[in-house]
């Protein structure tokens, strides 16, 4: 049943496959699904949730016995889970939730709820997986609903109670957290709230005393759908009110650097005169904070990708492209000295974030800033950051702060007795390590501060 | 209903029903505190909220149908 030219990531649901067309995204719908599929086309079902920018919009090119044809919309850049920030994961999971209630009111159920199913398209969270919908029988459970405590619920609780860097854990635990894990990490007074008792305590419990039943001799569980619904609003309530107890080391980063205003404005109209002779439609900026720069642009950037290391910057921009309503930016959480790898079925269910940056193919990258981060807390060498760079760059405005920054002074101090080892931190280092692999074409000190700004173009 | 590709898990299936209890009577527990602190003049505006309600707009539908039946 399966197509030779199935996407790699695709091959769990039997109802269809997703599959790459000359560049377009196409999905297979097999007679298995064919119901479904009329059932959800014909009651205008789909057709709402593409008005409400909910589920990924479709159009079907062709319709035989055999298998039914649609062409999705194409999203620029694809993340994961564990690439988004606290707030990005909370709107995932109120969305699926969302989606579970109307299509509960519909006569529809979600068959699953992995945190795959969505991504981030236009500023905001959206579903993916056209074929997840499936009839609602009467008085059945929720069969997803395990999977939304292991893919939402419980990595949400484990950000909030331990720090958002709990979300990268579902990079190793691709099928959702064991509720089991979940639970041990719990602190005990969460055994005192009645949603988190039942949700996951008790779930635990029921879970491992159910695992010896191998020959599935327990009966059919039922549930009204009264009672399903009570347990999508209680989850919803709670999920929507959720906090992060940590503040943002990086929050107000701008206030703690050694810019004079004078010297930031500077710094953005240098960029702004670049980035308007690039006149780039793609556009990724690393170590991008809370997006301050990219919003300085005054070119219109179809997608801008904007990425940092810090959860905190990266809700913060993802609550400010909400209030501003902006929908060309696209936050997301990366380390550049760990960027996400290619995960699942032989490493290609998931692609790497390098996978995915050389196929959306930026036409200008942005690295303020980062450069002393990657050098000098990193140590890694101006050969090797810019061997990453000039991997998916074809432009890069790359800021250099030198030796006297009063930041890459904090650095060093940091170092110790090292310092002496990071003599080969200074700007002609720099220039002679990054020409190998980018030409110069223009290299600008920025005045009020000590730091140098360069315009480099990939060497073909 | 199609047959599943995953595994539900049976314990998962059959806590739904007391995990929806418990649900039902946070839900009616909230709901009656909210409706007191409305009546006492307590209730607190939400701030900054980005995220919306948990009902999706439905007229679109409803319009759909209307022009089929």
């Amino acid at each position: 049943m399966q197509a030779k030219n199935a996407h790699s990531s695709s091959f769990r649901d039997p109802s269809g496959y997703i599959f790459v067309d000359n560049g377009e995204i196409k999905r297979t719908i097999n007679p298995i699904y064919f119901n479904q599929y009329n059932a959800l086309t014909k009651s205008g079902f789909y057709n709402n949730l593409f008005k409400n920018d909910l589920l990924i919009p479709h159009e079907e090119v062709s319709n035989s016995e055999q298998e039914i044809i649609l062409k999705a919309e194409k999203i620029p850049f694809v993340t994961y889970p564990y690439e988004w920030s606290f707030n990005m994961y909370k709107e995932a999971a109120l969305l699926t939730l969302k989606l579970q209630k109307y299509s509960l009111e519909k006569g529809f159920s979600l068959k699953d709820a992995t945190a795959f199913n969505v991504t981030f398209h236009k500023g905001k969270a959206i579903f993916i997986d056209t074929l997840s919908f499936d009839f609602y029988l009467e008085n059945s459970p929720w069969r997803a609903y395990k999977q939304f405590i292991t893919h939402f619920f419980g990595p949400l609780l484990l950000a909030h109670y331990h720090g958002a860097q709990s979300l990268k854990l579902l990079s190793n635990f691709i099928d959702g957290i064991p509720v089991k894990m979940i639970r041990s990490m719990l602190p005990f007074k969460t055994k005192l709230s009645p949603i988190l008792y039942s949700n996951i305590h008790l779930l635990a419990k029921l879970e491992d005393k159910h695992n010896e039943d191998y020959k599935g001799e327990a009966k059919e569980a039922s549930l009204s759908k009264k009672g399903q619904l009570n347990i999508i609003q209680s989850l919803y309530d709670y999920i929507k009110k959720l906090e992060l107890k940590e503040h943002s080391e990086w929050g107000n980063y701008y206030d703690k650097t050694n810019y004079t205003d004078d010297a930031f404005i500077k710094k953005s109209e240098i960029i702004n005169t670049w980035i308007n002779t690039i006149q780039p439609e793609r556009l990724i900026d690393i170590g991008g904070n809370d997006g301050t720069f990219v919003r300085k642009l005054n070119s219109a950037v179809k997608t801008a990708l904007v990425c940092d290391i810090d959860n905190n910057a990266v809700d913060f921009n993802h609550k400010t492209m909400k209030l501003n309503k902006e929908q060309n930016m696209l936050p997301f959480v990366l380390d550049v000295l760990n960027p996400s790898a290619a995960i699942g079925l032989n490493n290609k269910e998931r692609d790497s974030f390098l996978d995915r940056i050389e196929a959306f193919a930026p036409e200008a990258t942005l690295a303020l800033a980062v450069i002393h981060h990657m050098s000098l807390s990193g140590n890694v060498p101006f050969s090797e950051s810019a061997k990453f760079f000039s991997s998916f760059s074809k432009h890069l405005i790359i800021e250099f702060p030198k030796r006297e920054d009063s930041w890459v002074q904090r650095l060093l101090n940091n170092k110790a007795d090292f310092k002496d080892h990071f003599g080969f931190y200074n700007l002609d280092n720099f220039i002679s390590a990054y020409s190998n692999e980018f030409e110069i074409l223009e290299q600008k000190e920025i005045e009020g501060s000590k730091r140098v700004i360069f315009l480099l173009r990939k060497k073909s | 209903m199609t047959f599943l590709y995953f595994d539900p898990g049976l314990g998962a299936m059959i806590i739904q029903a007391i995990i929806a209890a418990v649900a039902g009577v946070v839900l009616f527990s909230k709901n009656l505190m909210y409706k007191i602190k409305v009546f006492l003049g307590m209730a607190k505006p939400i701030e900054d909220d980005v995220f919306d309600d948990i009902d999706i707009e439905d007229s679109d539908i409803e319009s759909n149908n209307s022009k089929e039946s």
